[in-house]
């Protein structure tokens, strides 16, 4: 096996997300006004030095967000690509197909990892965090990164057609976002959520962005974060693996009986 | 004497290959042999098995039953060698619109793993042949049906595969186009010793192979070398237009045998080669509106074979 073929599938993702404008900068947009509005807005209902204790609470949060949202978007081109043919060119190439899903998740992680990259480049320049925490947070990132690649490599490997984009969306995204504990500690949640945030791995990406952070409080220890984030990972990767070298996943790319 | 093995002519060979979606088969026990070289026609009404004939060679679908070689290898035991063996045009684009030629083929190349100045030097004889040099940076949204089909043919052959298969490459082009597809296959065939396997709806195109057969409800019925099959046809074939093809029919089928009908068209196939039309047409008077003969071509083959009275049933 040759890394050729995988250099192209990540290149191709890479140039992608660079000519598609709008997309980069949404996706700086989208944790800035999280950030700004949600953050002094929930920050103005507290008081004094808490104040400015959620805004800095909320950077480990926001910059698990944009990776979740980078590298679930990009994995599930996984599904984008079938939908529009170019998938053929890559079952037809003389590589095991399990190297396709990996080749999409390692392109997902790296461009989650360009955009996480920029929006801490743009916290620092405004000021709202400090170089050497932005520092501290990126090998931390890339591990939430890859923990999100996975989770959208198993969304994708099972999804029909795009057409579900609105059902993943709703049923994957916002849940697994909004019960991280991204936004609030979790300590604090009611105690069943409490045991929805444990069984979600993101959480774990979150809670492992915190410890990056200082003075804000954390939920779990970071090999207890570690652990969780290579071992979900790996299994939701080789599953995605599994699922996708089964050809009866693509026989509508191929047999119009089957199609939907 | 015998070499200790022997290395078989045949480009593509399959055994009993069958596949079945649920209760329905698709394909039903194929036998195929295919020699090197041979350009070669499965023919066949929209989904009699051709499809996924070629899906089955080039391992993008597995066979419920029977084997497959292709150049000698056993297609089931590692389709990441037959992938790199084999070329695919697929029926539907496997192109990416929002990407330029150059792109989408450097992308294609790099999926077999040809070094990018072999790719490059590729790319551009390529798209010389088909006259499209000067949109190698042009986005493939912007070029016509037959130049985006001619770039995915490009992307079939640019690792120069030994086995070619074009699934209706030609399918909703012009005359230009599928002229200019044709000589770049001849091209290849010619100069790289390529075996090709097509599958097409033009009946004209199927002409110049040099073999073809004929596939309904997954079942393959021999055919043999176009010419052969027009000769064994017949001589002539007959066509009558008439207000009362019953009669017409009654009248002649003693002679020509059973017609293919089509509303108040009726086709008789005439074998012999020094056949009087005008002492029928005399015989036959005012009851046909009517009447021309011609040669038969491969056209009249499929019909006879999908359509003829002993099949009983129409395409």
């Amino acid at each position: 096996m040759s890394w050729r073929p995988v250099k192209a599938v990540v290149g191709r993702e890479l140039s992608k997300l660079f000519r598609q404008r709008a997309r980069l900068v949404s996706a700086m947009v989208r944790p800035m006004i999280w950030l700004l509005v949600i953050g002094s807005g929930v920050g103005s209902m507290l008081e004094g030095q808490q104040q400015e204790g959620y805004l800095t609470f909320l950077v480990p949060g926001i910059l698990a967000m944009t990776l979740l949202f980078a590298s679930l978007l990009s994995a599930l081109t996984l599904v984008y690509d079938k939908e529009f043919g170019v998938m053929r060119m890559m079952m037809i190439a003389p590589i095991a197909h399990y190297w396709i899903v990996l080749s999409k998740l390692i392109a997902a992680t790296l461009t989650a990892m360009v955009q996480a990259i920029l929006l801490l480049l743009l916290l620092v320049i405004l000021g709202l965090i400090d170089i050497n925490i932005a520092l501290g947070l990126l090998p931390a990132a890339l591990l939430t990164s890859i923990c999100c690649a996975a989770i959208g490599g198993l969304i994708a490997v099972w999804s029909k057609s795009i057409d579900n984009f609105a059902v993943i969306m709703n049923f994957f995204i916002f849940p697994v976002f909004f019960l991280s504990g991204a936004l609030y500690p979790v300590k604090q949640l009611p105690d069943y959520l409490h045991y929805i945030v444990a069984v979600n791995p993101f959480s774990y990406g979150v809670d492992l962005l915190k410890h990056a952070v200082p003075n804000v409080n954390t939920d779990f220890s970071v090999t207890t974060d570690i652990v969780v984030l290579i071992s979900f990972s790996t299994i939701a990767i080789l599953i995605a693996c599994w699922r996708f070298s089964r050809e009866s996943v693509h026989e509508p790319l191929f047999h119009r009986a089957t199609k939907r | 004497m015998l070499t200790a093995y022997v290395v078989s002519d045949f480009a593509i060979k399959t055994r009993g290959l069958t596949k079945q979606y649920g209760q329905t088969v698709a394909v039903n026990e194929l036998d195929l042999e295919i020699k090197i070289g041979q350009f070669y026609g499965l023919l066949g009404p929209n989904g009699a098995g051709k499809s996924t004939t070629i899906h089955m060679l080039t391992t993008m679908t597995t066979a419920t039953s029977g084997e497959a070689w292709i150049a000698d290898q056993l297609v089931s035991a590692d389709p990441v060698v037959i992938r790199g063996t084999v070329g695919l045009v697929f029926q539907d684009s496997a192109l990416d619109r929002t990407m330029t030629i150059d792109e989408n083929l450097q992308f294609a190349a790099a999926m077999y793993n040809l070094p990018p100045q072999i790719a490059d030097k590729r790319i551009d004889e390529l798209l010389s042949v088909f006259g499209l040099q000067e949109k190698r940076n042009v986005k493939l949204l912007a070029l016509s049906g037959g130049q985006r089909r001619a770039v995915d043919i490009a992307r079939g052959v640019l690792h120069r595969p030994k086995v070619l298969f074009l699934d209706e490459p030609t399918i909703g082009l012009d005359l230009a186009n599928r002229r200019a597809i044709w000589r770049f296959v001849e091209q290849l065939r010619r100069n790289e010793g390529m075996t090709v396997f097509l599958t097409t709806h033009y009946l004209e195109e199927a002409a110049a192979c040099d073999h073809v057969d004929f596939i309904q409800h997954g079942k393959l019925q021999q055919g043999g070398a176009p010419h052969e099959l027009i000769e064994q046809l017949g001589a002539y074939v007959l066509e009558i237009n008439t207000a009362d093809p019953e009669n017409i029919a009654a009248q002649l089928t003693p002679l020509f045998g059973d017609p293919i009908r089509e509303d108040q068209q009726l086709s008789f196939k005439i074998s012999a080669s020094d056949f009087n039309f005008s002492e029928l047409q005399k015989t036959l008077g005012d009851a046909v509106s009517s009447m021309q003969w011609r040669r038969p071509n491969l056209n009249d083959v499929y019909l006879w074979t999908f359509c003829s009275p002993e099949q009983g049933e129409a395409v």
